[in-house]
């Protein structure tokens, strides 16, 4: 009865490890060909990706021109600024619209608060920010209004912030 | 076949991880970035960074660091303490239970995990283009088990199976394999942006064991960011005598710059700090630049990295542990990128810690590994190796051909065709070589078989089909055969990646410093070959031609061939290259002159396999046969050496 019984055993064990490689080829192949779209897609994007990051990378020192020229205003640097504005324009770079604007954290990133009569306005750009196409590049960095009855409280809150 | 993700649920930050084609990969987020903040405004449901951007303005509706909340009660000294300095409101819930009032409302942590979670799912479907519905989550060593089932309950919320709940430093230990060993004590250090975790674990059966787990759950990255944005307001007063502690806006490029730093002196031992414009005063605009060096940093932030230490020993204490029988450390977290961290881990361990893998990433792709699996997807990691060296064979001059090119997958097998060097060569050599060298006496001989009894034709016309096949475990046979009889030949050579590490840096570097010669010599060699081949050519041309060949081209013709032979042996590489073009030329006058003629083709077609120089025998003749495709595939210069 025993030995009857074995090869039957033996067949099942051998079905089930077959179906398990099966199993497992089927997985493999189907990440294969996720792997190449995904690969297709991702290359498309790096090559769009790879411009926005230089880009990323310049945009301080374009700040900083920016600020020097608060100080200087110098017609020669205001040129180069136009120039290089427009040499971001023609990469479809553009500036975030956020001065006067409701603030939006999609776009604008808050580092400060103050009062002012309405609630939730961007009061003052501290450093421009930028999108290309849709995608943010860096976010506006603002100070948003407060209406006045709530800044004396917000203010706290937001010492204990500075202090986490 | 639904996908299990590994998740690490932060207390900072968040990051998601899933295995694909049996190796674990990190999943960008929609924003495009690998780690997603644990933050959340429910009132508004946003998520990630873009709640993180507005905490400032939202200070009461924006949570973070819930996680320090999770499954705790309000009464917990734990929460009381974070109580104190969280900006939002934390009272107690159900069962008194921590939970956050938002504008009135209550969300337990839970909920507002469940957000994170939530987003954490969407990103990875959007990342699959596939529903998921299964995960694996990771929590600290130190979570009991209310702690746990709230974590499991935040993912039901989110719509996912949570098909287990695993340790942290256990999910660390399993992305670096370590569970294929046996009889491990592992330690995990782990320091990320805002908490310490040391963990000992021990390994016995194939499951972890948490024997002890101590830590500081406020010392993290941020400190380190404190102590450096500290130095550099220091440094600036000291210049400009203007103190920016006060000036919000300042402080906030100070961190941006102090973190920016921390990062660059990981690698560099020494950075430039300079932000124009910092601030003014009634003299002017001031600005700060100054160097940072790594040394000077590491004195700034040394008793931070020390404190670590303190925690360290009460762990081993705790698992009764000497210090001595630790197998194995692993990091985990960004701050461990330091080098000063790294340094002292080694130092107090006594043994090098495991790192390669980014720190921040580590906890989830254990998760991912964990996940695998659980859906029998993975039995255990299958590590596939790649061939360190280049394979393939001589051809005409000594030149190697590569076939496999190093660092492919294995196993793989390639197939090229090649053809004879010779008119009525019956026999090829195949000699098989390993290296990166591009020329065969350079590179190391794997083995050489001769396939013979190719019936006699003129050269470049047999067609030898050469296969080599590299399975799984490195070994590789190489198989040629004639496609006109169908003959073959065949060799198993078994060391082909049995070369020692040594042997294998060795040959890479040489190929290196060799780089260029060869390129040189490869050139030279080529030069000569396609030389050699265009004789052949124009002779053959002239002899097809026959007398339509008009009698001063085909003297100039002769003539040339003549001064080609004479020189392309031997002779200086770049006279050989100008005798080549010349007879070019003249070559191409043969079909010229005939299609003036308006002489129909020759009839009968003969097979030139010769494909660079196709072009130049637009003679008609063997058009048609270039066509074929079988004979199309035989490559210029690559025939095998007889």
């Amino acid at each position: 009865m025993a030995k009857t019984h074995t090869p039957n055993k033996d067949k099942k064990q051998k079905n089930t490890s077959q179906e398990e490689l099966e199993n497992q080829l089927k997985r493999t192949l189907a990440d294969y060909q996720n792997l190449e779209r995904r690969i297709e897609e991702e290359r498309k994007l790096l090559s769009k990706l790879s411009a926005a990051l230089l880009i990323e990378k310049l945009l301080p020192v374009l700040d900083n021109i920016e600020n020097a020229q608060k100080h200087l205003s110098d017609q020669g640097l205001e040129l180069v600024i136009k120039q290089f504005k427009e040499t971001l324009q023609s990469e479809g770079v553009e500036e975030i619209n956020a001065q006067g604007q409701e603030f939006d954290p999609r776009f604008h990133e808050a580092i400060d608060a103050q009062a002012g009569e309405t609630d939730n306005k961007v009061a003052r750009v501290v450093t421009k920010g930028y999108k290309i196409e849709d995608k943010v590049l860096r976010p506006a960095k603002v100070i948003v209004t407060k209406k006045v009855d709530n800044v004396n409280q917000e203010e706290q809150n937001m010492e204990v912030i500075e202090n986490v | 076949m639904s996908k299990v993700i590994g998740i690490d649920l932060g207390t900072t930050n968040s990051v998601v991880a899933v295995v694909e084609g049996g190796k674990p990969k990190v999943i960008h987020s929609a924003e495009g970035r690998n780690i997603i903040p644990s933050v959340v405004d429910p009132t508004k449901h946003i998520v990630g960074d873009v709640a993180k951007r507005q905490q400032i303005v939202n200070p009461k509706t924006t949570i973070f660091s819930v996680k320090r909340l999770m499954g705790r009660k309000f009464k917990d000294p734990e929460v009381q303490k974070d109580t104190k300095w969280l900006p939002y409101e934390v009272k107690s819930g159900r069962e008194g239970m921590a939970v956050v009032n938002v504008e009135g409302k209550d969300y337990t942590p839970q909920e507002i995990s469940a957000m994170v979670l939530g987003k954490i799912k969407a990103d990875a479907e959007a990342y699959l283009g596939e529903k998921v519905d299964k995960a694996v989550i990771t929590v600290p060593a130190y979570f009991d088990d209310s702690q746990r089932q709230a974590t499991k309950q935040a993912g039901e919320i989110a719509g996912l199976t949570v098909e287990r709940i695993i340790n942290e430093p256990t999910a660390a230990a399993l992305a670096y394999g370590l569970d294929k060993s046996h009889g491990h004590t592992i330690a995990v250090y782990d320091l990320g942006g805002g908490t310490f975790d040391i963990s000992i674990l021990e390994l016995g059966e194939g499951v972890f064991e948490v024997k002890a787990t101590n830590g500081d759950t406020h010392l993290g990255g941020d400190d380190f960011d404190s102590k450096i944005v500290e130095y550099l307001a220091d440094e600036f007063k000291k210049e400009s005598g203007i103190d920016v502690k006060a000036d919000r806006q300042a402080l906030q490029r100070l961190r941006d710059a102090a973190e920016k730093a921390k990062i660059e002196l990981s690698s560099a031992t020494e950075t430039e700090i300079s932000i124009p414009y910092l601030t003014a005063d009634n003299t002017g605009p001031k600005h700060l630049a100054l160097k940072l060096s790594r040394a000077k940093l590491e004195s700034i932030v040394g008793e931070l990295v020390e404190k670590t230490l303190v925690p360290a020993k009460a762990c081993l204490k705790d698992a009764k542990i000497d210090i001595k029988n630790i197998d194995e450390v692993v990091l985990v977290g960004g701050m461990t990128r330091m080098p000063l961290v790294i340094q002292k881990v080694q130092e107090f361990f006594g043994r090098e810690p495991h790192k390669g893998l980014n720190p921040d990433e580590v906890v989830a792709i254990g998760a991912a590994v964990q996940g695998a699996v659980l859906t029998g997807e993975m039995k255990e990691m299958v590590l596939l190796d790649v061939t360190p060296l280049t394979l393939g064979l001589e051809t005409l001059g000594g030149v190697s051909t590569p076939l496999i090119t190093r660092n492919t997958t294995v196993p793989t097998s390639k197939s090229e065709t090649f053809s004879t060097a010779a008119d009525n060569q019956t026999s090829v050599e195949i000699n098989v070589l390993q290296g990166e060298r591009p020329m065969a006496s350079d590179n190391k001989s794997l083995g050489r078989f001769i396939l013979d009894g190719i019936p006699p034709a003129p050269r470049g016309m047999p067609q030898v089909e050469v296969t080599f096949d590299l399975d799984a475990s490195g070994i590789l046979h190489v198989k040629a055969k004639d496609k006109a009889t169908g003959k073959e030949q065949s060799i198993k050579i078994t060391g082909s990646t049995g070369l020692t590490d040594e042997e294998i840096t060795r040959m890479t570097k040489e190929a290196e410093e060799h780089a260029k010669e060869d390129e040189e010599r490869k050139g030279e060699i080529e030069t000569r070959n396609h030389a050699d081949s265009l004789i052949y050519q124009s002779e053959k041309a002239l002899k097809d031609g026959g007398d339509k060949v008009p009698t001063e081209i085909r003297t100039e013709v002769e003539e040339k061939i003549k001064t080609l032979r004479e020189i392309a042996p031997g002779g200086p590489i770049d006279e050989v290259k100008a005798k080549t073009e010349e007879l070019s030329a003249a070559l191409s006058k043969i079909g010229e002159s005939m299609y003036k003629g308006q002489e129909a083709p020759t009839s009968e077609p003969t097979p030139d396999a010769d494909g660079q120089t196709s072009d130049e025998q637009s003679n008609g003749q063997s058009q048609k046969a270039n066509g074929d495709s079988a004979s199309d595939k035989v490559e210029e210069g690559e025939v095998v050496k007889e």
